[in-house]
């Protein structure tokens, strides 16, 4: 089987979501790291500047992870992740050359560390294959400051001993970052397909169930019209011009009624079922039918956020509006505040799960409305 | 396509998978002490580094089993045989000729994290940190232990200890994060199925108004166009056909009989259909179901015509009524969902009610004898009806019951 890895993020969203903080706090670690281990080491430091450069750097690789991996900047690129990697390597690099000469000891140097680290707290973010290479690569460069310092160090090993132990930090760190997204994507895929399998299964029975009940439901509207002046008809004996007219009437009206099917799609549909089950009116602006382009992913990403919306007194009323024209296909949303308007934080939830299933999104929350942008982004 | 992972199986795949991630670390440490034992045998004609060598891959082929098989055995196995290890090498890397100050050192530190990162049996953070606890005590006491052995300083592993507190952090926070709730409350995994719905439902709906449109339009015109006069018998037919075929004989007769008994059209002499069995009193409402949603906290949502009820007895009806309670009883006791959805139709003489969930799934197997919920009161109670009871359930997926009654009934 061979196929694009997936990260955590494409399969599962909101597991992206739910790992932000621990970017934070792993880069909050990181340089915490880096600052113990060069007061710990300070006496092999000849060149403070470079110490402290190299304590910078950690820092602005950690604020660089903690501010990429925001639900209102996601998805995660690996562009991301490169940066973040050369930034910490960079900081190795600082932290050599201030101990240049005088390094007696690997194991209390922070560049591995602080590198593994980093890689380990965007897990969730990207490929395994992508955390693998950048923890090797990391791991050879680092390998390098190593054959460099060897003469200095205190224990008498083979350089390739050094650079083993050297790496183990980056390495084990980034296997660990690299086996976790393998398994939680393996893990969510395995459980799409059984979902999907399933959701096959059902969808037969869904089938016959709406069926019946679509019949039935016709039958209850069409009872009141159409039908029971045919049946009307047909056990009469005579046609009055009242009749005719009658007639002429529910054929025009017939005629409105599929124009109108023809014309509404699955969206209406949602609509007309959250205005029944919330109470809250629902406009869908279609005129081209573009709800039907978007695919089952976006699909489901827009009715959790109208159903959201929908709910719990979050709205009063709701606006959706679709663009189907090539330069601006989207989705506009305009919810205005029901008695318990939600926060920015918890919409956010649904831009990030939005921009997974490749749609741009944002969100404006203002103090009568909030407003939700969703563009197609070509894959 | 289904979004992400439902809430309630997030907590053992997360779970799994961080296990997964400390495994691949701990092969990593592992690897890299029989590499450093390996190249200390082969370049420096150290015998001690087919020991280690020989004792870090023994480590990593249980902990090949442990991930395979994670009990609770095979995890105690690990975690002696680490202990072991750790003492073995401790002795072997404490020797005054490495020249090694403290058990403070990479090299112990390898085999130290190893055990650490056992993962082990079960699932949750708190019995993964135990395990992890557990690691490490033991790899602390056998530092200590190798260190008295071989005459060396034990001072406390300073990696090993920030191992520990990385899988306390990665645990810790995994737990933490699922109590935000954030997948119940986003509803990804109802949305796609609703959309499915909502998409099965337009189709059908645009169907079943492009079939009137098919059917009853080209009657509507002949009669605007014939103007008043007798009705023409081919018209008549054409009509009596076409309802039948739109929505089932039984229906045109019954509109023509009850309009007869309102005295305002002939009653037409064509064989009679199934009657509504309740005509005369008002249509049997799930009022038992009803009830026991409200009383459950549970939220039901309805598709389909209540009013098909009225085709079966008040004895078949309440029946119905009481088996579809019982499902709901049974998604609000065991599915771990709060959300329900009952689909009502009528055809070829059958009512079917179809109960549906989103939650655990079960398999019915596994149901106890003494459960009686899914076996007396619904399958016995509708079979009692005459009527059948399918059931389809996967674990974590969710569960369908379809009850089917025939038509009439006491």
């Amino acid at each position: 089987m061979s196929r694009m890895p997936l990260t955590q993020q494409e399969a599962d969203p909101l597991g992206g979501i739910s790992a932000t903080p621990l970017v934070a706090i792993g880069a909050a670690l990181a340089f915490g790291a880096s600052i113990v281990l060069t007061i710990v080491h300070w006496d092999e430091v000849g060149r403070p500047l470079a110490a402290f450069i190299a304590i910078g750097l950690v820092g602005a690789a950690g604020v660089v992870a903690a501010i990429s991996v925001a639900p209102s900047r996601a998805p995660f690129t690996s562009e991301r992740l490169w940066l973040i990697v050369a930034l910490a390597v960079a900081a190795a690099i600082a932290e050599y050359i201030s101990t240049i000469g005088a390094n007696t000891s690997i194991y209390d140097d922070f560049g591995s560390i602080v590198v593994g680290t980093l890689i380990l707290s965007v897990a969730p973010y990207c490929t395994w294959v992508s955390l693998l290479l950048a923890g090797v690569i990391s791991a050879a460069v680092l390998s390098l400051l190593v054959v460099g310092s060897a003469s200095a160090i205190a224990v008498d090993a083979p350089v390739a001993s050094l650079i083993a132990l050297n790496s183990a930090a980056v390495l084990a760190l980034a296997a660990a970052a690299a086996g976790y997204s393998a398994a939680v994507v393996d893990e969510t895929l395995a459980w799409q397909r059984e979902a999907n399998r399933a959701a096959l299964q059902r969808d037969a029975e869904l089938r016959a169930g709406i069926a019946r009940s679509v019949q039935q439901s016709r039958v209850s509207v069409l009872g009141r019209e159409v039908l029971p002046f045919l049946a009307g008809v047909m056990t009469a004996d005579r046609i009055s011009v009242a009749d005719a007219d009658r007639a002429r009437e529910l054929a025009e009206t017939l005629r409105h009624a599929l124009k109108a099917g023809i014309e509404s799609t699955w969206l209406d549909e949602l609509a007309a079922d959250l205005q029944s089950t919330r109470g809250i009116p629902v406009v869908i602006d279609d005129p081209t039918g573009a709800a039907e382009d978007l695919n089952d992913d976006q699909r489901s990403a827009l009715t959790a956020l109208l159903v959201w919306l929908g709910d719990a007194g979050r709205s009063a009323r709701i606006h959706v509006a679709l663009h189907g024209e090539p330069d601006r296909r989207g989705v506009s949303i305009v919810a205005e505040h029901g008695s318990s308007p939600p926060a920015r934080r918890e919409l956010d939830r649904f831009t990030a799960v939005a921009r997974a299933v490749a749609m741009g999104a944002e969100a404006t929350l203002t103090e009568e409305n909030v407003k939700v942008e969703l563009r197609h982004v070509p894959e | 396509m289904t979004l992400g992972l439902p809430g309630h199986l997030a907590r053992d795949s997360l779970s799994r998978a961080l296990a997964h991630g400390g495994h691949c670390a701990a092969w990593v440490c592992l690897g890299i002490a029989v590499f450093i034992g390996v190249m200390g045998a082969t370049e420096e004609a150290d015998p001690a580094g087919w020991t280690t060598a020989a004792l870090s891959t023994l480590l990593a082929g249980i902990l090949v089993l442990v991930a395979r098989f994670p009990t609770v055995t095979l995890t105690l196995i690990y975690l002696v045989a680490g202990t072991g290890a750790v003492l073995a090498l401790t002795v072997i890397v404490m020797d005054p000729a490495y020249g090694l100050r403290s058990t403070d050192n990479v090299m112990l530190a390898l085999p130290r994290i190893a055990l650490i990162l056992v993962g082990g049996a079960g699932s949750g953070s708190l019995i993964a940190i135990t395990w992890g606890a557990l690691g490490y005590g033991l790899g602390e006491a056998a530092t200590f232990l190798g260190a008295a052995l071989a005459g060396g300083v034990w001072t406390p592993n300073v990696a090993a200890a920030a191992a520990l507190g990385m899988l306390v952090l990665a645990r810790g926070s995994e737990g933490l994060s699922r109590r935000t709730d954030a997948r119940r409350e986003t509803g990804l995994h109802r949305a796609s199925q609703q959309t499915r719905e909502l998409a099965i439902r337009h189709d059908y709906e645009l169907r079943a108004t492009a079939r009137l449109h098919d059917t009853a339009l080209s009657h509507l015109v002949a009669i605007a166009a014939a103007g008043s006069g007798p009705v023409d018998e081919r018209l008549r037919l054409g009509i009596r056909e076409d309802l039948s075929l739109i929505v089932g004989r039984d229906w045109a007769i019954d509109h023509a009989q009850a309009d007869a008994e309102a005295g305002l059209l002939p009653q037409p002499s064509r064989p009679g259909g199934p009657a509504r069995a309740a005509d005369d009193t008002a249509p049997p409402t799930l009022e038992a179901a009803s009830t026991a949603a409200v009383n459950l906290g549970l939220e039901v949502r309805m598709s389909g015509d209540l009013a098909v009820l009225g085709v079966l007895g008040p004895g078949r009806a309440a029946a119905l009524d009481a088996a579809v309670a019982q499902c709901l009883v049974n998604i609000a006791r065991h599915a771990g969902v709060r959300e329900a959805e009952v689909a009502i139709g009528f055809s070829d003489g059958e009512v079917t009610v179809a109960v549906m969930d989103s939650g655990v799934g079960f398999d019915e197997g596994d149901v106890p004898e003494d459960r009686i919920g899914l076996r007396t009161s619904i399958r016995a109670r509708i079979e009692q009806e005459d009527g059948t009871v399918r059931l389809w359930s996967t674990k974590g997926i969710g569960t369908t019951v379809v009850m089917a009654v025939p038509e009439g009934g006491e």
